[in-house]
């Protein structure tokens, strides 16, 4: 201490608080740069629909999550998406109730009939929504990146606006403008699903635009692709089938519905859930991360001993 | 004991004098002269490590499914290269901690060769009569940088995949004989008859490293005949070496640097998670990940290769890739030359053809400090380039103002720096103590109301003598003084 | 010493209370505590090693002993050497080692003199041995290089995609119109040849147009290439060889994910942005009778980055 107070490992000592900052920095867990908290968890649509309609139950899986800190051994297995009860295999695609329109109604008049007009038809400033279905408005709103205030800049993701009750309520309305157009809310059943052929179509398919650790990335014109790492495994599929934004339409002659199920379990089960035995994953942007740790942590910290051992003068 | 082993060797080999003339050794203990020991160490602790990994990497291209430990990956068809790479990070006891210390030692490697060679550059310890191991120190880093490219293509994976692609098409734009080049690499036309893998592998494990380690021995004997430089100080002058002798305070505290950074690898190599292969998946030429860099020594490329305009010339029945050719060839071979001649440009320019066994303070030296600064200012511009997809998404502006930004700060800042940096050499040798621990001055106030400062009184540890520097004791007198007595008298303890 | 030092008076021993041989250190045996308290944590950490490797494979534990072994005795050695051994400074003498003119001209006459003596009286032999092993030099590259692979010839310019080449998924799905919407994308091949890399075509549907239909794409694109609302280009980049995967369906831009490259997909793929020198090879579809996209030829270029005997 006192040689720090002397001034003598001034130098050094600021050195390596820089070090010790940039390393913290580096190690930080973070989640690509857009991904803004979404708040407490959308409640799965079962919790808010009576189970005597014809909605089956949303499927929970359990992972087994692999956090920073945390150093378990690696082993995602598709036997870890266990559900209670499911009858299917893959995605059925349902709609709520029809007593859900008289609340969405009221509740799109209140909030997006001002840009998309009072039966979605569109504006200047928002596009038509009619035969566009319950899955894609589902997902704008349960994403949060509808309501949107500015249209000029791609919508991000952020705290939903509506809870799941709402967000329904809401899809349901516009799905009723057009009743048999359009993607229905796919209901995700993981249990059957085949991670590694979540694997390869997630390579061939997403990673050229989402990165292969799903972080996201910029694209053309200001655009970007996001991080998956918020995105529920009906999200994804609704994204994958409605092509929202820059984002290319997956049809089912394209993707079929066995195979969306498999990439979405990937997602959820792998990118979602890394596998880090080596340690921390320095946010998962390779080679750069990995340079600036690399040189500023190593090197910097072998510097810093040098000026130990030798002398200064 | 020793005197009886010593007569036995030395009967047949003769090495008493050199011994000793080794283990006299002055070494300067300036820090800064350590840094070419974490390069030397790290080089140590990769042919370890990569021995280790030798022994379960299979360098084959040859499909199997893959039935390790990881899931998503099992039952897909990969390549023998990376389902034995994933092996080694999953199913070998302590493989993953080998392969990430590998990887991390390949990082230091290269940045404390970095570090070292800007040391050098900076204090001028490349001039006569050292231009050779300038030269084979320049050789050295280009090989390295190669190996490391080398190394982290084995696995066959997604992002390394892709560099080899770049790789392939870069040979494809040498004019005349590129195609033929690059056909003869791989074993026909891209991506191969998967020849290429263990090509690779023999490179990256014997012809290039038995360079390396050529050349370090070349590099390190140079520095025993010629003796290292030092700085000016007490008692120091172009004829003589003041410091440390080789046996036992250098050896002591070089063996501890050793241990230092191998522990610092290794530390690093278990905790930072490097090059997660896993994750990335087998490398297909038809799928590519975004945000994909080169490692850092390799990004400098990368980011030249992207703020290149679309310069094609096409003509005569010809194509001239120059969008490729200048960034890839032209660039880094401009760039490794001017490295390599900088001491003939040197002492070209300043007419100087002394030896020159003390070192210039960069102040002292504007013009080299600043072309220096210049040259690092560029390198490392164009390598940030490389990442202009990440900086564009992490501070959400359009692609096309990074890039435009990038190639402008390419030219403009070098320019800057070099005019900066003269500035500031020129300012420092004018300022009066600078770089020196300022004393506070006390200030006084006489009866007449005048303020006079005086220094303060020393610290105490400051005012220290230094020693004068003696030459390294042909014997020492192991009895204590007070003990001593004269000769032929033995004084016994009980 | 040795019994012969001790005999000769003129080497006097360097006394032990010199300054020179004292240790760094104003208190040296507290140094030696904490070097010592080093050392013993870097065995302790080794051992500890030794007991995480037996016990399980985590990189974490292994490394931390491992690394805190090796710091240990790193630091306990240094502390060593820098504070308790002998302080210093000691000085030694740099000799020129340049040799002196007559050496170096008696060598230069070794070669010039003893050396052109006889090469003077045996020219021909010289010149014949230098010619032969200049010859000798170039035909050893041969079989280093010329082995490693086959010339490239026309490979460069040809793809196995032939007129009536069914379009393939990677799983092996023919393509059929229906399959795609428009602003969908999908990663082709010629049937029987697919994961090969200079085939690879990434497939794009613009429009919901019937299957005679064409796509008026602008120049360079060729709308007779395009059936259905569908249009194919080659997926590898001209710049250097990287696919180009990423597709943004409401500007509809091919962006290359290694150097962002950005084609424009309605006007036959010409690139607007980043160092891409050349539009993306357009193949020519068709769809027939059974609804299936076949090609109608193959690309009418060499497809990928730029070599010289492209014309």
């Amino acid at each position: 201490m006192r040689n720090i107070l002397r001034g003598r490992l001034a130098a050094p000592a600021a050195l390596l608080a820089v070090v010790a900052v940039i390393g913290l920095t580096a190690f930080w867990p973070s989640d690509g740069a857009r991904a803004a908290t979404n708040g407490p968890a959308p409640a799965p649509i079962s919790a808010v629909v009576p189970t005597s309609t014809t909605l089956p139950t949303l499927v929970s899986p359990t992972t087994t999550p692999t956090t920073i800190g945390s150093y378990t051994t690696p082993g995602v297995t598709a036997q870890a998406y266990a559900t209670a009860n499911n009858p299917h295999s893959g995605i059925t695609y349902q709609v709520p109730p029809d007593s859900f329109i008289a609340p969405g109604q009221a509740l799109f008049d209140a909030n997006c009939s001002s840009c998309h007009g009072s039966q979605a038809e569109g504006s200047a400033r928002a596009p038509n929504l009619r035969g566009l279905g319950a899955g894609t408005v589902d997902f704008w709103v349960s994403t949060g990146r509808m309501p949107l205030a500015d249209s000029s800049v791609q919508a991000t993701r952020k705290p939903p606006k509506f809870n799941t009750l709402q967000t329904l309520e809401i899809a349901t309305f516009v799905q009723s403008l057009t009743p048999n157009q359009g993607l229905g809310i796919p209901l995700v059943n993981l249990s059957n699903a085949d991670l590694e052929n979540g694997n390869s179509l997630f390579t061939l398919n997403c990673a050229a635009c989402h990165t292969i650790t799903g972080a996201g990335d910029a694209l053309a014109g200001g655009a970007y692709a996001p991080s998956l790492h918020l995105a529920t495994t009906t999200q994804i599929v609704e994204a994958m089938r409605s092509g929202p934004g820059n984002m290319p339409h997956f049809s089912q002659g394209n993707i079929t519905d066995p195979e969306a199920r498999d990439i979405a379990a990937y997602v959820h089960g792998v990118i979602q859930h890394p596998s880090n035995p080596g340690g921390f994953g320095l946010g998962g942007i390779g080679p750069v991360g990995e340079g600036f740790v690399g040189l500023l942590l190593g090197v910097g910290i072998l510097m810093l001993v040098a000026f130990w051992i030798g002398e200064r003068s | 004991m020793i005197d009886t082993t010593l007569n036995w060797v030395d009967d047949r080999l003769g090495i008493a004098k050199g011994g000793r003339t080794f283990l006299d050794k002055i070494f300067p203990d300036h820090w800064s002269f350590m840094l070419g020991e974490i390069a030397l160490y790290s080089f140590v602790v990769l042919l370890g490590t990569g021995v280790f990994l030798s022994l379960y990497y299979i360098p084959s291209a040859h499909e199997i499914i893959y039935h390790g430990s990881y899931l998503p990956l099992r039952g897909q068809k990969v390549s023998e290269a990376y389902a034995s790479s994933v092996g080694l990070s999953f199913d070998v006891k302590s493989g993953l901690l080998m392969r990430q210390a590998h990887h991390w030692a390949a990082d230091i490697f290269l940045g404390s060769i970095a570090v070292h060679m800007a040391r050098v550059f900076f204090t001028g310890a490349f001039r006569k009569p050292r231009e050779f191991n300038w030269i084979v120190g320049v050789t050295m880093l280009i090989l390295g940088i190669v190996n490391g490219f080398l190394g982290y293509s084995l696995p066959d994976d997604l992002v390394s995949g892709t560099g080899i692609r770049i790789a392939f098409s870069i040979v494809e734009s040498i004019p005349v004989v590129g195609s033929y080049l690059g056909f003869f690499l791989f074993g026909g036309n891209y991506p191969g008859n998967g020849d290429i893998i263990p090509r690779f592998f023999l490179l990256h494990i014997l012809i290039v490293p038995a360079l390396i380690a050529g050349l370090l021995g070349a590099h390190l004997g140079l520095l025993v005949k010629q003796k290292h430089t030092q700085f000016p100080g007490k008692g120091k002058t172009e004829h003589n070496v003041v410091g440390s002798p080789m046996f036992p305070t250098f050896m002591a505290k070089t063996t501890g640097f050793l241990f230092m950074v191998t522990g610092a690898i290794f530390l690093l190599g278990g905790f930072a998670q490097i090059n997660p292969i896993w994750q990335f998946g087998q490398y297909e030429p038809y799928q590519i990940s975004y945000a994909v860099q080169p490692d850092w020594y390799m990004g400098w490329l990368d980011g030249a290769l992207r703020i290149m305009p679309s310069w094609e010339w096409v003509g005569w029945g010809h194509t001239l890739p120059l969008e490729v050719f200048l960034p890839a060839v032209i660039f880094p071979g401009l760039i490794f030359n001017i490295f390599i001649v900088w001491p003939f440009i040197e002492s070209h320019k300043t007419k100087d053809r002394a030896y020159h066994n003390l070192l210039d303070r960069p102040r002292d030296r504007p013009m080299r400090t600043a072309a220096g600064a210049a040259m690092l200012t560029l390198l490392f511009t164009v390598f940030c380039a490389s990442s202009t997809d990440v900086l564009a998404n992490f501070f959400q502006i359009e692609l096309n103002y990074v890039l435009w930004f990038f190639r402008i700060a390419v030219i403009a800042f070098p320019i800057i720096a070099y005019f900066v940096t003269y500035k500031i050499c020129q300012e420092m040798r004018h300022a009066e103590g600078v770089g020196k621990r300022k004393r506070a001055s006390v200030v006084l106030r006489s009866d007449r109301g005048e303020y006079t400062t005086v220094a303060s009184e020393p610290r105490p540890g400051d005012g220290h003598e230094e020693l004068e520097a003696m030459p390294v004791p042909v014997s020492i007198d192991l009895v204590p003084p007070e003990l001593a007595t004269g000769a032929g008298v033995r004084r016994v303890l009980r | 010493m040795s019994a012969a030092q001790r005999k000769d008076p003129s080497v006097t021993p360097v006394s032990l209370s010199d300054p020179h041989l004292q240790p760094l250190a104003k208190h040296p045996e507290r140094v030696q505590v904490l070097a010592s308290l080093a050392m013993v944590v870097g065995t302790l950490g080794f051992v500890g090693f030794a007991i995480a490797y037996w016990v399980g494979n985590q990189s974490q534990w292994l490394a931390a002993t491992f690394g805190v072994g090796l710091l240990g005795l790193g630091a306990g050695v240094i502390a060593w050497g820098k504070y308790l051994m002998a302080q210093g400074p000691f000085v030694e003498e740099r000799h020129d080692f340049h040799s002196t003119d007559e050496e170096r001209s008696a060598l230069a006459a070794a070669i010039t003199e003893r050396g052109g003596l006889e090469v003077k009286r045996r020219k021909v032999l010289g010149g014949l041995f230098a010619l032969g092993s200049g010859i000798m030099a170039v035909v050893l590259l041969f079989p280093l290089v010329r082995s490693l692979g086959p010339k490239p010839g026309r490979t460069l310019f040809e793809t196995n995609w032939r007129k009536g080449s069914k379009l393939v998924a990677v799983d092996g799905r023919e393509v059929t119109v229906d399959d795609l919407v428009v602003g969908g994308v999908l990663t082709v091949f010629p049937e029987g040849y697919i994961g090969s890399s200079p085939d690879q075509t990434i497939l794009i549907r613009l429009a919901d147009q019937a299957p005679d239909e064409h796509y008026p794409l602008q120049p360079p694109g060729n709308p007779s290439w395009t059936a259905g609302g569908y249009v194919a280009y080659s997926k590898m980049c001209t710049h250097l060889g990287c696919p180009v995967g990423l597709y943004q369906e409401q500007t509809q831009q091919l962006v290359c994910p290694c150097h962002q490259s950005i084609f424009n997909v309605a006007s036959g793929a010409i690139p607007e942005f980043g160092p891409a020198p050349r539009p993306l090879p357009q193949l020519p579809i068709t769809v027939d009778l059974d609804g299936y996209l076949r090609a109608t030829g193959g690309f009418n270029q060499a497809v990928g980055p730029g070599f010289w005997e492209r014309p």
